[in-house]
């Protein structure tokens, strides 16, 4: 495979993935504050102000007014604003387009619907009373992307690459939302005696996550701040955890590099060594300093990122 | 049985003084398309605009697109396509088939000899000006034997039907034809929309292109592979043929490479893959000869790759095209083609040749800058349609115009009688009915050691503006799956 074609897969995998809890992130939060049990994260400027949060572009003004409809056009259809998910898919198709020889007519065809989709949809309905249709397409149409990645291509080099970036971009993409999620618990706490622990935010992250209705089939009981960030950084068997991630990632480079005993200065290494850290750590380490978790978590996957372009696609 | 009065074709209003293929010459519908006449007959016209809306959308949805560029903008479009198929029968396909043949051979000759003896230069039979004279002839290709003795590997013929039932060549492009694609795309929209109408047809299948293609080049690969590492090389995803790059690439099971994507080294060629370099033998490219290397051709390209034409040279390469084969596909050295393939062949040309006038001789050039009227002023050296003007079209102010554009540079101008296209019941869009429009067609030769292919289909191309003459798609053309019928 062409080191630049690689690249190109990478990234396409990358904003699918991104796209997706863009989407997913609007979606649960706006929903859900819509009879949310505390005014604060009732409040339309509490969760707008999320949303910025989590795309990676903060509001640090307390006390700018935000208009609802301006930053749901931002994150869903600004074809000015680079986070938006329109930009998203469109980068993302722009990269299939480049490795259109190399990915099966079936995948190239969905991201191609999904990229028409996205460009064609009317911002104004968008705004109005879009929002549930346009991002649950969004979150579907990743969905069957996901099923053609893995039913139509080869398992060979060219998948291994493209579940690296999805896998990569889940990983960071949740560690995001905790973060974002983790700030709202902590503003929102105490309006009405509601505790930081058992903060109605948790559900919201998990729902955010879509790992909701797994988290109560293992917990049974309602999430708290503990068992939610166990669940979603370190439980392996949660397909969006981040331990899960890592574990995937773990699993593909492989295939980009056979070797039995890794070379210190290999991506393969560095990924092995971020993951064991992780599988032997325990969520009491992290809940008494999520903020320098979700810091090296987020420093990792990004040293990751840089090592897999330099090693394979900067040949 | 549906008759002529069948609603779909009620309103397919007849111009006698154009050849139209649907009809033989006593004005009935003619055998070939009785079937399918009646066949489409059956359906009415909401039909019909709905299958063409679900075959667009389908274009869409599988990026089977190309870009027009205007001044600011890069436009996505599909390549209208028309659900009226073209049916050639058996007999008049062997004609088209050996006729395309024998040029591609014919030229392949040619370049041989112009880039090596000359015999045909000393001989006096093309003027040796003509050759020297050529932008695309390239001095660098002097003496070089390309592997497998090959310069046109992949041949388009564009051939039309006149007033008079006879197939004519246009011109044949032998530098980086493109369309191939469409034919393939053409045939698996019409079999999704209207797969019925094939049961009544013995029609020949166009999917084995691209492994003839594939064949070819591996005949043609450099002295001591093996098995030769073939890739083809594109300009990138914003050329307006990238589809077809991609889908050639993609069926043969070879690279899609750019030309960052390669280095050369020692002389021999590489590709930058994950796992390091490795060594590239055939490149079909689709990169016009200034751009491929700019240690050679033009020096700011950034679409080749440098120091690719000196390992071509050593024969560590093979480039298919060979460089400098446009020197042949020239409109003037066109006007030579009867005698190129008696010198080469000693045999009569298949296919017709239209009569041409040379702008360079004075004689032609007094004729021509009388007759403008009645002639097509073609630049002898454009692809894609343009510069072209047809006289019986012109305002006097623009015959006066290019009778002055002529005498500035008459080397750059060829005219030929305006040729009457046939013409071919196309689907159209704004009148939700069938209108006559002129049609062309482009067979696609492939040319190896030992080898020679042509695909039973081409493409036959639509000018769908009404009148028009000019099908390229860059100039509003569209096109129709062609069927060739087995004996």
């Amino acid at each position: 495979m062409l080191a630049r074609v690689a690249n190109n897969l990478f990234w396409m995998g990358r904003y699918i993935e991104r796209s997706e809890h863009i989407a997913r992130y609007l979606n649960v939060n706006y929903f859900s504050s819509l009879d949310a049990p505390n005014q604060k994260s009732q409040n339309r400027q509490f969760v707008l102000r999320s949303m910025m949060f989590m795309v990676g572009n903060p509001v640090n003004d307390e006390d700018q007014v935000l208009n609802e409809a301006d930053i749901l056009y931002k994150i869903g259809l600004d074809p000015n604003y680079s986070f938006s998910i329109l930009n998203n898919v469109k980068y993302a198709r722009e990269n299939a387009n480049s490795a259109r020889d190399l990915i099966s007519t079936e995948l190239y065809e969905a991201i191609n619907k999904f990229y028409h989709f996205v460009i064609n949809y009317p911002a104004e309905v968008y705004v109005k009373n879009g929002l549930h249709d346009f991002t649950n397409n969004i979150t579907e149409m990743t969905a069957v992307l996901r099923g053609k990645i893995r039913g139509t291509l080869l398992h060979d080099a060219t998948y291994a690459t493209i579940l690296m970036g999805v896998n990569i971009e889940r990983a960071t993409q949740i560690t995001r939302m905790i973060n974002a999620k983790y700030n709202d618990a902590l503003m929102a706490q105490g309006s009405y005696g509601d505790k930081f622990s058992k903060s109605f935010e948790w559900t919201t992250l998990l729902k955010c996550a879509e790992s909701y209705d797994m988290m109560r089939r293992y917990y049974k009981k309602a999430p708290t701040s503990i068992s939610t960030l166990e669940f979603l950084i370190l439980n392996p068997n949660c397909p969006r955890s981040v331990m899960n991630a890592l574990n995937q990632v773990n699993e593909h480079v492989k295939v980009l590099n056979p070797e039995k005993r890794y070379n210190k200065d290999s991506t393969a290494f560095l990924i092995g060594r971020v993951r064991s850290e992780y599988e032997f750590k325990y969520i009491e380490e992290i809940e008494n300093d999520i903020k320098s978790f979700i810091e090296n978590i987020l420093n990792s996957l990004d040293k990751i990122s840089n090592k897999v372009d330099a090693e394979f696609f900067n040949y | 049985m549906a008759n002529i009065e069948s609603q779909i074709f009620a309103s397919y209003l007849r111009n006698p003084d154009l050849y139209d293929e649907l009809y033989n010459r006593e004005g009935k519908i003619s055998e070939v398309y009785q079937k399918l006449f009646n066949l489409y007959g059956e359906h009415s016209i909401s039909d019909y605009i709905n299958l063409n809306s679900k075959a667009k959308s389908s274009f869409f949805n599988q990026g089977i697109t190309f870009q027009v560029y205007d001044d600011k903008t890069v436009q996505e479009k599909i390549f209208p396509f028309d659900l009226f198929p073209r049916i050639i029968d058996a007999n008049e396909w062997e004609i088209i088939e050996q006729g395309s043949i024998q040029r591609s051979k014919a030229l392949n000759l040619f370049l041989w000899d112009i880039y090596h003896d000359k015999k045909i230069l000393k001989d006096k039979i093309v003027p040796l000006d003509l050759i020297t004279s050529s932008a695309n002839y390239l001095d660098q290709m002097n003496g070089i034997d390309p592997p497998g003795g090959i310069y046109n590997h992949i041949s388009g013929t564009d051939i039309i039907k006149h007033k008079d039932g006879q197939y004519y060549v246009l011109e044949d492009n032998i530098r980086c034809p493109s369309g191939v694609s469409y034919v393939i795309c053409n045939r698996t929209a019409l079999k999704k929309a209207l797969f019925g109408v094939f049961n009544h047809y013995k029609t020949h299948a166009v999917t084995n292109y691209a492994e003839n293609l594939l064949d070819l080049l591996e005949t043609v690969k450099p002295n001591g592979v093996d098995v030769p590492n073939c890739v083809v090389i594109t300009p990138g995803m914003y050329n307006s043929a990238f589809y077809e790059h991609s889908y050639l690439a993609k069926t043969m099971g070879v690279e899609l490479v750019e030309g960052r994507d390669l280095f050369v080294e020692n002389d021999f060629v590489y590709m930058k893959t994950i796992k390091g370099p490795e060594k590239v033998d055939v490149i079909y490219r689709r990169i016009d000869d200034q751009f491929i290397d700019p240690l050679e051709f033009k020096p700011d390209s950034s679409l080749g790759v440098p120091g690719l034409f000196a390992a071509y040279k050593k024969g560590n390469v093979t480039l298919a095209n060979a460089p400098g084969t446009g020197v042949a596909d020239d409109k003037a050295v066109y006007t030579y083609m009867p005698q190129i393939i008696k010198y080469y062949l000693n045999e009569e040309p298949i296919l017709n040749n239209v009569h041409t006038y040379h702008c360079s001789r004075p004689d032609e050039l007094k004729y021509v800058l009388e007759n403008i009227q009645e002639l097509v002023i073609k630049p002898v050296d454009e692809a894609g349609g343009y510069g072209i003007s047809i006289g019986n079209r012109l305002t006097t102010d623009e015959i006066a115009e290019v009778r002055k554009v002529i005498k500035d540079n008459p080397r750059k101008y060829v005219a030929q009688p305006i040729m009457s296209l046939s013409v071919h019941p196309t689907y159209i869009d704004e009148t939700e009915s069938f209108e006559q429009r002129h049609v062309d067609l482009r067979t696609f030769t492939v040319l190896g050691k030992d080898k020679e292919f042509v695909l039973k289909g081409g493409l036959t191309r639509v000018a769908l503006k009404r009148g028009n003459l000019i099908v390229n798609s860059s100039q509003g053309g569209g096109s129709k799956d062609t069927w060739v019928l087995k004996k």
